[in-house]
């Protein structure tokens, strides 16, 4: 087989990854150098780390094309998955082939990139993240009736996988905030005319712990690997416009 | 045995559902609409239940709508017979394609976020095989809720679970499975966060733990569909069915091996070869593109193995062209953005100028573990194994015989789930509450083994040797010779994979260690996949035998094979289920073992 296509080029890589080893609780960074091509995405380069150099570094991924949310981390910085970045965007985003890889900020951390999104999801959970009461459809054996426009208005808010990297991205505190992400799924079943109960909802959104947290930053649209914008949800939660459209 | 390793605590629980994807939180909130006092724990080797690989599922979810007028449930039991090369069971066949709708239904009352039309209700569209009186036209039976049909099943059985209180433990992997006089008692279950064993005991068992694409090299699947469950069924000497039925997708995206869907060639894609010939004229030249699922794949096979595929060096895998470049910027933004997303995201190109780089992906297990049309796991002799089900992607009752539709699985997950939780509240009601003991300490030895082997070689390597040789020999293309060969170097990898030492032998995720156990597992499942493959020596919906290439009647049964050890297999076989064609009613001869065609 011969290498004929003239695209291809080759990196040198250079990794530091923010280590963490529980049975010793002890932190370190280790550098890894690496040839990379091109288009290999991040996980890739993890992968290759553990079957060419260290099998021990710890990091998780599952459908590894964006739709699942599980190998969100922080490359230089920045909360993203790493199924989605190839090597060379990273290089021309952040201009260098040295890269600062850790885990998101959201959770306690497990292993090396692996942090506790059961922890991280208890967050979610709290806003209760179905319908309590649904609205009964008009006769049995029968959908309830959503408009496409109306489906419009919310629909955006219902593509996020909970990755974290929103909440990693907030720059309002974990302690007293749900979470950008949290919100959104709060903000959901406000707008789904199919929920009966708006009371329960509205006293979580609108409570100690909701968006009167949020600045308005913006970071969380920012980096929304769904290009979701989190933020603009938010501010219509603020202004109380997230209730049932008039028809 | 290591001393270090110990089962430390026990659960118990009324259900215990392993593997919470859309089959199995299905399944546990029938269970528990109607029992809210139950107690069951649902485990996920993943982060999160929401992480499961039903999230991924794309294009839609297939259900006759009774208001429609133009189509009928008989259709798509038809189209789903004709679809499996008349190899699923026509009793399942039935009973799901008669239950779709109201599990539609079930979903949209609670919440999934279905797309519309303009009158409010759900939208519909046309999906491959599936079609109005028997094969006329395309039937639009598909809803869908964008293209995240996945998605919203999987929230939607997630929110619900959570909302009745289920017990969720995840980065959980079932290692064992636990029976008592025959029946089945729970798991020993290792908790890679704590790394700590610990023994549930289980009134009912639900096997739930989807694919295993993971066998193949380039696959559609996500990391944890390594088989997982097919291994403890034949770890506990139990059959697995039908495991040589593996679909692959013709056009995955080269290196990632993410989905292309259909829609890409039904607006007009061609697919090209290195010389830029439109190759697929050679081998079906009425339908071309639109051919089959299995008939493209083996033609891009084809010319890859004719020399004709093209090289990428980036992840140094042959493939062929799909050509979109003289579709116009209405097709491309309108019609296909997302399928055409993925290439720009994962291969920096654009498909409006560029050739799109393709190659056969595996998608699909339509095999799996045995069990009746109500989820119940069976032996080698169809007798019920007490307390242990089975549904979803890992197992086979048989809704797909050898060829599955798209469309169909997601289908499958909702009503079985439903069916097995239905005969699970009739089996609670009915048994005592007590929980027999039983020990479990394979699973313990087999992780202290890994921690005390010793050798040079890597998980990794091993895994990428298996699924390079299972692509090659025990692919879309097999023989009686290519079959052996790789009958003879799994044994060799399994030897080698048992030498080879851990580089860390901490138990808190350490992955190493979970690896190690997932490629026994993946090596095992290759190795019923290639036994099954060489024992039938036909060709049948996926299953293609270049040197048996007609479908012969002597094979119309499942196959079903255990393996008490490795590489050491026996057959049985199971009738497949004609119960339509047998009452003779109408339409009945549409349901005879007849040609598949389109
Ligand atoms: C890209 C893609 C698109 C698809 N699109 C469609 C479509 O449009 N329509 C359609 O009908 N079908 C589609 N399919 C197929 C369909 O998505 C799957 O068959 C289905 O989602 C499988 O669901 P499941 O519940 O059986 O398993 P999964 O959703 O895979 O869940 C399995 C669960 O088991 C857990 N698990 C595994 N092993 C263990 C263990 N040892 N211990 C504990 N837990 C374990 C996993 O972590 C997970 O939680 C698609 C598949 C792919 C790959
Ligand atoms: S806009 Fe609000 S929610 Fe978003 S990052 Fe800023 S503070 Fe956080
Ligand atoms: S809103 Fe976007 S960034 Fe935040 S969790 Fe959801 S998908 Fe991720």
């Amino acid at each position: 087989m011969s290498r004929e296509n003239p695209q291809t080029q080759v990196f040198m890589i250079n990794l530091k990854i923010r280590r963490f080893d529980p049975d010793e609780n002890r932190s370190w960074i280790q550098k890894y150098t690496l040839e990379a091509s091109r288009i290999m995405r991040f996980v890739d380069l993890l992968r290759k780390i553990n079957d060419e150099q260290d099998p021990t570094l710890a990091w998780v991924s599952s459908c590894e094309h964006g739709q699942c949310g599980t190998c969100s981390m922080k490359v230089n910085g920045k909360p993203l998955l790493a199924c989605e970045l190839l090597v060379e965007n990273a290089i021309y985003y952040f201009r260098t082939d040295t890269f600062y890889i850790e885990p998101l900020n959201v959770a306690p951390v497990i292993r090396d990139l692996i942090v506790d999104f059961t922890k991280a999801y208890d967050r979610v959970d709290q806003v209760k993240p179905y319908i309590i009461k649904p609205v009964l459809p008009r006769s049995e054996g029968d959908e309830f009736p959503i408009t496409p426009q109306e489906l419009e208005r919310y629909v955006n808010a219902t593509r996020c996988i909970n990755c974290f990297c929103c909440a990693a991205a907030c720059i309002s505190s974990h302690e007293t905030f749900l979470g950008p992400n949290a919100m959104l799924n709060s903000i959901v079943r406000v707008m789904d005319p199919r929920e009966q109960e708006k009371e329960q909802r509205l006293k979580i959104l609108y409570g100690y712990q909701g968006v009167c947290r949020c600045h308005s930053s913006r970071a969380c649209s920012f980096v929304c690997p769904k290009e979701i914008d989190v933020a603009h949800f938010i501010a219509l939660a603020k202004e109380g416009r997230i209730t049932k459209l008039k028809s | 045995m290591n001393k270090r390793l110990r089962i430390d605590s026990t659960l118990e629980c009324d259900l215990l559902i392993i593997g919470s994807g859309g089959a199995g939180l299905r399944c546990a909130v029938e269970v528990l609409e109607s029992r809210p006092q139950s107690r069951i724990i649902a485990i996920t080797k993943g982060l999160h239940p929401q992480k499961s690989h039903t999230s991924t599922a794309q294009g839609g979810l297939a259900a006759v709508d009774p208001k429609d007028p133009a189509d009928k449930i008989i259709y798509h039991m038809f189209d789903t017979w004709k679809g499996s090369d008349c190899t699923a069971d026509q009793n399942v066949v039935r009973k799901i394609c008669q239950a779709a709708w109201e599990q539609i239904l079930w979903l949209e009352n609670r919440g999934m976020h279905f797309s519309r039309d303009q009158t409010g209700k759900l939208s519909k569209r046309t999906f491959g095989g599936h079609t109005l009186n028997f094969g006329e036209s395309s039937a639009y039976r598909a809803v869908f809720e964008a293209d995240r049909t996945g998605k919203g099943i999987m929230d939607t059985c997630w929110g619900e679970s959570l909302k009745r209180n289920i017990s969720f433990i995840n980065q959980a992997i079932a290692v064992e499975l636990l029976f008592k006089d025959d029946q089945c008692v729970g798991c020993i279950v290792f908790k890679q966060k704590e790394g700590e064993f610990i023994r549930i005991l289980s009134r009912a068992t639900v096997l739930a733990t989807g694919g295993s694409g993971q066998v193949y090299k380039v696959t559609t699947n996500c990391r944890q569909n390594t088989g997982d469950g097919l291994a403890l069924i034949l770890q506990a000497g139990l059959p697995v069915m039908d495991p040589e039925a593996v679909q692959f997708h013709p056009t995955g995206i080269v290196g990632p091996g993410i989905l292309a869907s259909e829609t890409l060639r039904s607006v007009g894609g061609i697919l090209r070869n290195k010389d830029m010939d439109a190759f697929m004229e050679h081998y079906a030249p009425k339908m071309k593109e639109l051919a089959p699922r299995d008939l493209v794949s083996r033609a891009i096979a084809s010319e890859i193995r004719n020399g004709k595929g093209i090289l990428n060096p980036d992840h140094n895998v042959e493939h062929i062209w799909i050509d979109l470049r003289h579709l116009s910027d209405a097709v491309h933004e309108k019609q296909i953005p997302e399928v055409t997303g993925f290439f720009r995201k994962y291969l920096n190109l654009d498909p409006k100028e560029e050739l799109c780089p393709v190659h056969p992906s595996n998608h699909y297990q339509m095999g799996g573990i045995p069990t009746n049309v109500f989820g119940e796991v069976q032996d080698s002799t169809q007798k019920t194994v007490f307390g242990l089900y089975a549904v979803g992607e890992c197992a086979s009752a048989s809704f797909h015989g050898f060829n599955r539709l798209g469309t169909n699985s997601i289908l499958e997950l909702i009503t079985m789930g439903k069916f097995a939780g239905d005969r699970i509240l009739a089996y609670l009601k009915d048994t005592p509450e007590k929980f027999p003991e039983a020990e479990g300490d394979i699973s313990v030895a087999r992780f202290s083994r890994y921690l005390e082997s010793r050798g040079g070689d890597n998980i990794g390597q091993i895994r990428d040797e298996m699924r390079t040789l299972m692509t090659e020999s025990v692919g879309i293309f097999r023989t009686d010779e290519g079959i052996s060969k790789a009958i003879d170097v799994l044994k060799i990898l399994r030897h080698r994979a048992d030498h080879t030492a851990l580089s860390a032998k901490s138990l808190r995720m350490n992955q190493e260690l979970v690896q190690h156990w997932e490629l026994d597992n993946l090596l095992a499942v290759s190795m019923v996949i290639a036994q099954a493959a060489l024992y039938r020596r036909e060709s049948r919906g996926a299953h293609f035998r270049e040197d048996f290439p007609e479908r012969k009647d002597e094979f119309n049964y499942h196959t079903l094979i255990s393996m008490e050890q490795f590489g050491t297999v026996e057959f049985g076989s199971r009738d497949i289920d004609m119960s339509i064609y047998n009452e003779g009613g109408q339409f009945y001869d549409k349901f005879d073992v007849i040609e598949r065609k389109y």
